[in-house]
């Protein structure tokens, strides 16, 4: 059995770590509630984007728009797809970032011209690490998501996309299901497709508004589809932000549980070894007098 | 006086909703007024200065906004812009330093994408510090 100093030192080291998986645990729960006010403060502007689409495209059916081209007709091997994966900067988030990779790579198995754009750290070393070639200019932080930079990962994208770069664009990033559940999500953003925004079950029978646009619908819808991907975009930058801050406060939870049962452990072996060395320390005491005393007799 | 509803929503928070008697905003070639019962349009908006006046005042209330777009649909008019600052939140230094950055970055040699990001800054700061000087 270990001694009892080594016991000690172990349990020292154990409890500086406990200190500072729990410390980690406050950071990211506090970072989660700060991001998830984030995105209440945007629900309202993208859901009214959202209508306003499916307005504009109930009036026009028929609108040819660059941003709603069909794609299904090129080639597979001649079609050109841009990957927006959403990673963290750092680790120690339990599976966060396995699932995002190995959701990414599975797809890109599977499709011969890749074009990757790799947000955070962690995402861009595993991707050179295996030699995949990803956008060297594509450098953003997911730390702290803002509106700037979300509209300028979708400036990035959709001018590649307007220039004929890119025939489609997928985002890869996790979704929060509920304030425990965390699901990776892949997603097309580009090009749109119409049936996203028809609204199932119109009632029959409805007067047809007459609705205008200024200075024409072409325009108006120029306007809004970039605002959309900009807003989509920002909005799967603060779900990924806040499924890491998730992922990472459960990971430190559990450590710091695990933590705690050690030192209980420990301490159990620790007190053992001491009443050993106590026993035994009693048993040489008592033996040293015994034979003091047969020396006086 | 006839009154709309008029509800104005900034990307990253709701800037003003309430029931108004007019409400002027930028679009591409100028500006335009809205008044109560207005036809269903939807316009698309420059940045630029946006004016209104609630229902029982006369007072003009003024905003700087961003690009976006004003819907109009039964008597309800919905302004979806990226940014709206009311006068009182503007910071004049950082406009004013955001319009010498632009000025300086519109002397230098730049990209396509780069000379509209900055004459897009330049026009944003410079609204910006109208809209104060005029009613602050």
């Amino acid at each position: 059995m270990a001694n009892a100093k080594e016991i000690q030192d172990r349990m020292k080291s154990v409890q500086d770590t406990l200190k500072i998986t729990n410390a980690m645990y406050m950071i990211s729960s506090s970072k989660l509630k700060k991001s998830k006010k984030a995105l209440e403060a945007t629900e309202p502007y993208f859901y009214t984007l959202q209508s306003t689409m499916s307005r504009i495209l109930r009036h026009l059916p028929d609108i040819d728009d660059m941003y709603f081209k069909d794609t299904s007709k090129i080639k597979k091997e001649e079609k050109t797809i841009g990957y927006i994966v959403v990673t963290s900067d750092k680790g120690l988030a339990g599976a966060y970032n396995h699932n995002v990779l190995k959701q990414a790579e599975q797809h890109l198995n599977n499709c011969p011209n890749p074009k990757l754009f790799v947000l955070g750290e962690l995402g861009r070393h595993y991707f050179e690490q295996r030699g995949i070639n990803i956008d060297q200019q594509f450098h953003y932080t997911v730390q702290n998501p803002t509106l700037n930079r979300a509209r300028n990962i979708s400036e990035t994208v959709l001018d590649l996309y307007l220039e004929n770069e890119l025939d489609e664009v997928y985002i890869v990033y996790t979704k929060m299901l509920n304030a425990i559940q965390t699901e990776t999500e892949f997603l097309q953003l580009l090009p749109l497709k119409k049936a996203d925004f028809a609204i199932p079950n119109l009632p029959s029978g409805l007067p047809v508004e007459n609705m205008q646009f200024r200075p024409s619908a072409e325009v108006v819808m120029d306007q809004i589809v970039p605002d959309y991907v900009v807003g989509f975009v920002y909005g799967a930058l603060v779900e990924s932000y806040s499924s890491e801050q998730n992922s990472r406060m459960m990971a430190m939870e559990a450590a710091t549980k695990s933590a705690k049962d050690m030192l209980h452990e420990l301490g159990i072996l620790y007190n053992r070894a001491r009443q050993t060395a106590i026993t035994q320390e009693i048993t040489e005491v008592i033996a040293g007098a015994k034979s003091q005393k047969k020396k006086k007799h | 006086m006839s009154s709309f509803y008029l509800k104005v929503i900034a990307a990253n928070r709701m800037f003003y909703s309430g029931r108004c008697r007019s409400v002027i905003i930028p679009d591409m070639d100028g500006e335009k007024e809205i008044l109560a019962h207005h036809e269903d349009l939807v316009i698309a908006m420059m940045d630029g200065e946006m004016r209104f006046q609630e229902e029982n005042s006369t007072e003009w209330k003024h905003a700087v906004v961003g690009r976006g777009f004003a819907q109009i649909a039964h008597n309800r008019v919905t302004v979806l812009v990226e940014t709206a600052e009311s006068p009182e939140e503007i910071d004049i230094a950082r406009a004013k330093e955001a319009l010498e950055r632009a000025e300086e970055q519109l002397r230098q040699k730049q990209s396509i994408q780069e000379y509209y990001h900055s004459s897009a800054s330049l026009a944003r700061a410079m609204t910006r510090l109208k809209v104060t000087s005029k009613y602050l």
